[in-house]
């Protein structure tokens, strides 16, 4: 019989365990504080209490105001509020509903924004898509669809496929001097890289609790001026019409502890997984022919190790790696399991159609790790590469 | 049991379309003690097709769904795998081809020989697994040293006619789990297992043509100027000119319906002759032809020599005709048949058996051993 090793688990990109602190949390609310915070009486004035303690938690370790905060059921749903919200917003003043709106985002978006901004265009705005040049973001493209004027722009903080580090700061300047506003799916970003509303004052930013050890199904957007953009639900009015229906008071507050926890210690842990990232890259580097790190030498975040590999079939790779224990991803997930082209990777490498690795590291990882992986990795590729001859 | 299952437990890699068959071979797999591992193909991206409003085909993403679903019911690892670049062109390029050319391709039994099972076992090998498993009703019997391929114990359900270009030496490494069941037998134990693909429908279309309009397909992939698209000339044997058809890929030789009306008596297609867009049509009784020439061979045992008595199945579905061995090397074999025997297709497969085994298949190229008739004329 074939034997599985202690499986490692490479893949805190796509979701993460909850942590026990915020289990916890969630468990003592769940179990006592679950009043309405709508209601009046005390069951309802103490969820209400809880739900504030989340949301002002939240926003000290984004360095934002709590008034800004507004819990959603997740990064898609931030995400679509963000584009779409905004794109509804503008109508009125763009003349009609979303006819003329201008939607402004990167190449390297995650489908939560680029879909979105794709619904955009079926309700009549315009997308304009800001690509790279040799992996540097294209400022001067962007200041070009600026001048057009852009009802909103966004662009991820780091990016999902690969840890690219998008320029947030010269991407919010010129936001700023264009009057547009800012967006950020930060879903990758918050405890792997330092990050201050404070410091870099953006319009809006999408946060979610399952990549940071928090419960899956939560998350919150940041929103200066909600009064740009409109609601895609609709209800009973709950966080200020944004997001109506009752609130997930348990859900938030595991949202608020692992934002909390993750922010705390995010230099800490960061240099830990760099470090891990890159003893393995380094490894794999010396062992397996013609790989190349993708976003290599490019600012990154330090959790997500991205390797094109030649001559070698994504599926087939990675069901290797899990039939020898090492839970990785490809570039992307698509629904049917199997991958399919990566709107990301085709941005940054343009008519590269190599495999890509996607190893994410995370608190379930250390460096006696390190040796495993790698030799796991290069075996899988060069039985691969051997059979297919 | 004889086949269906090895006796000692083993690494499987099992091919699942997300069909009841292949569910069921799966947990009897897992049944009898084996690392089962599941493997779906992609092998056709409905969303290029209008066709995907057909949901009850079993390759397509809801296939994946189903074969992930039992797979996680059974508890065994499934994984996808794109082979879509390879499949369109081992498969899919040779259907429109054979289509183009007047001939009536077999598009699973190229599946079998050339992408899936050959596939599955490369992929398998890297996944440490040592067999390769289907839900195909064939089986393989052991006993006698080098496996042997049989038909299924179920004659309703039996698809060793789609088996016949396997590569021999991947039999030994080969199960069939269902081979000994019945299809009523196969639902029962989907059922009894709750397995979500229990009362699933057959899927009896091509994988990739799922609304089974074929000439749509072939629109779509040939260039609308193709030949075969093109107005010509319905024939009798002897070039009178009958009427008119607007393109030959509709006609398929055995044929009788569509051939519009005003033809004097029952009235079937002969042959198509592509160089010409003739179809040559007459009746029923010249379909009756006493040999047939077949190419591209494949043998799971060694080829015959010629005077070899065996039997051959011209058709899916269709019963044995006893015939001998007139002519056979490496590029060809004719067979004469011992009785007449109707609609001989070029481009579907001939398979031959020695009772329940097959000895081997291959395309039927043109009907032989009749000097003038329909089929040998300008080949």
């Amino acid at each position: 019989m074939h034997r599985i090793r202690d499986p490692i688990y490479l893949d805190h990109a796509a979701t993460t365990p909850v942590r026990p602190e915020v289990a916890r949390v969630m468990a003592r609310c769940l179990a006592d504080d679950f009043g309405n915070p709508s209601s009046g009486h005390r069951w309802g004035r103490r969820a209400r209490a809880r739900l504030e303690d989340a949301r002002a938690t939240v926003a000290d370790a984004l360095g934002a105001e709590p008034a800004t905060v507004f819990f959603t059921r997740g990064g898609t749903e931030s995400d679509n509020l963000a584009v779409l919200g905004s794109v509804r917003g503008a109508g009125p003043r763009v003349g009609g509903t979303a006819r003329g709106a201008h939607v402004v985002t990167s190449a390297v978006e995650h489908p939560a924004v680029s879909a979105a901004a794709a619904k955009a265009v079926e309700e009549g705005a315009r997308h304009t898509v800001i690509g790279f040049v040799e992996g540097v973001f294209d400022l001067e493209a962007l200041r070009v669809a600026l001048e057009q004027g852009a009802d909103v722009v966004s662009c991820m903080w780091v990016n999902n496929e690969t840890g690219l580090r998008l320029p947030i700061p010269e991407i919010a300047a010129e936001c700023r001097r264009y009057g547009a506003p800012l967006h950020s799916d930060a879903v990758q970003a918050v405890g792997k890289i330092p990050l201050s509303l404070a410091e870099v004052p953006l319009d809006m930013v999408t946060v979610t609790g399952h990549k940071i050890y928090g419960p899956k199904g939560t998350g919150a957007l940041v929103v200066r001026t909600p009064e740009l953009i409109r609601p895609l639900h609709f209800g009973g009015g709950q966080e200020g019409g944004l997001r109506p229906g009752t609130e997930d008071v348990a859900g938030a507050l595991g949202l608020a502890e692992a934002v909390r926890l993750a922010t705390r210690e995010e230099s800490e842990e960061s240099r830990r997984l760099a470090e891990l990232r890159d003893v393995v890259e380094a490894r794999v580097m010396e062992r397996i022919d013609g790989v190349r790190v993708n976003a290599g030498g490019l600012e990154r975040a330090p959790h997500i190790l991205s390797l094109a590999v030649p001559r070698v079939d994504p599926d087939t790779l990675l069901a290797a790696l899990d039939a020898d224990g090492i839970a990785a991803s490809g570039g992307s997930a698509c629904a049917s399991g199997s991958m399919g082209p990566s709107p990301s990777l085709a941005a940054l490498y343009p008519g590269d159609a190599s495999a890509s690795l996607r190893l994410s590291f995370g608190r379930l990882n250390d460096e006696s790790q390190a040796e495993r992986i790698v030799a796991s990795v290069a075996d899988a590729v060069t039985r691969i590469r051997e059979l297919r001859g | 049991m004889m086949n269906g299952s090895p006796a000692r437990p083993r690494r499987i890699l099992v091919a699942m379309s997300g069909g009841v068959d292949s569910s069921v071979a799966a947990a009897m797999l897992v049944d009898a003690g084996h690392d089962v591992v599941g493997a779906t193909m992609k092998t056709f991206c409905y969303s290029d097709d209008d066709a995907h409003a057909d949901r009850k085909t079993c390759c397509g993403l809801d296939g994946i769904r189903d074969a992930r679903r039992v797979a996680d019911r059974l508890g065994i690892a499934h994984y996808v795998f794109d082979v879509e670049r390879e499949f369109t062109r081992d498969v899919i390029d040779d259907f429109v081809e054979e289509y183009g050319q007047g001939r009536t391709p077999n598009p699973c039994v190229r599946c079998n020989s050339n992408t899936k099972f050959r596939d599955l076992f490369r992929r398998g090998r890297v996944l440490g697994c040592d067999g390769v498993a289907s839900g195909h009703y064939v089986r393989l019997d052991r006993s006698r040293g080098e496996p042997c391929l049989l038909r299924g114990m179920d004659r309703s359900k039996d698809q060793s006619y789609f088996l016949w270009g396997l590569p021999a030496d991947l039999l030994e490494l080969l199960h069939f789990p269902l081979g000994e069941l019945t299809k009523p037998e196969v639902r029962e134990r989907a059922r009894a297992l709750g397995l979500v693909t229990a009362e699933k429908p057959e899927s009896q279309e091509i994988c990739f043509v799922p609304t089974g309009n074929y000439r749509d397909f072939l629109e779509k992939r040939l260039l609308p100027t193709h030949p075969a698209f093109s107005p010509g000339a319905i024939v009798d044997p002897a070039g009178r000119i009958l009427g008119r058809h607007d393109g030959y890929c509709r006609f398929t030789v055995g044929q009788r319906k569509g051939l519009g009306g005003g033809l004097p008596e029952r009235h079937y297609v002969l042959e198509i002759r592509p160089g010409t867009r003739q179809v040559v049509v007459g009746p029923g009784h010249l379909l009756e032809v006493r040999g047939v020439l077949v190419g591209d061979l494949n043998w799971l045992s060694g080829p015959p020599s010629p005077g070899t008595r065996l039997a051959v199945q011209i058709r899916y579905r269709s019963p044995v005709i006893p015939c001998t061995v007139v002519a056979c090397d490496d590029d060809s074999l004719e067979l004469r048949f011992e009785e007449p025997a109707r609609a001989v297709t070029p481009g579907q497969s001939s398979v031959f058996f020695a009772g329940d085994r097959v000895l081997g298949g291959g395309r039927i190229r043109r009907v032989a051993g009749q000097p003038g008739s329909p089929g040998t004329a300008g080949h």
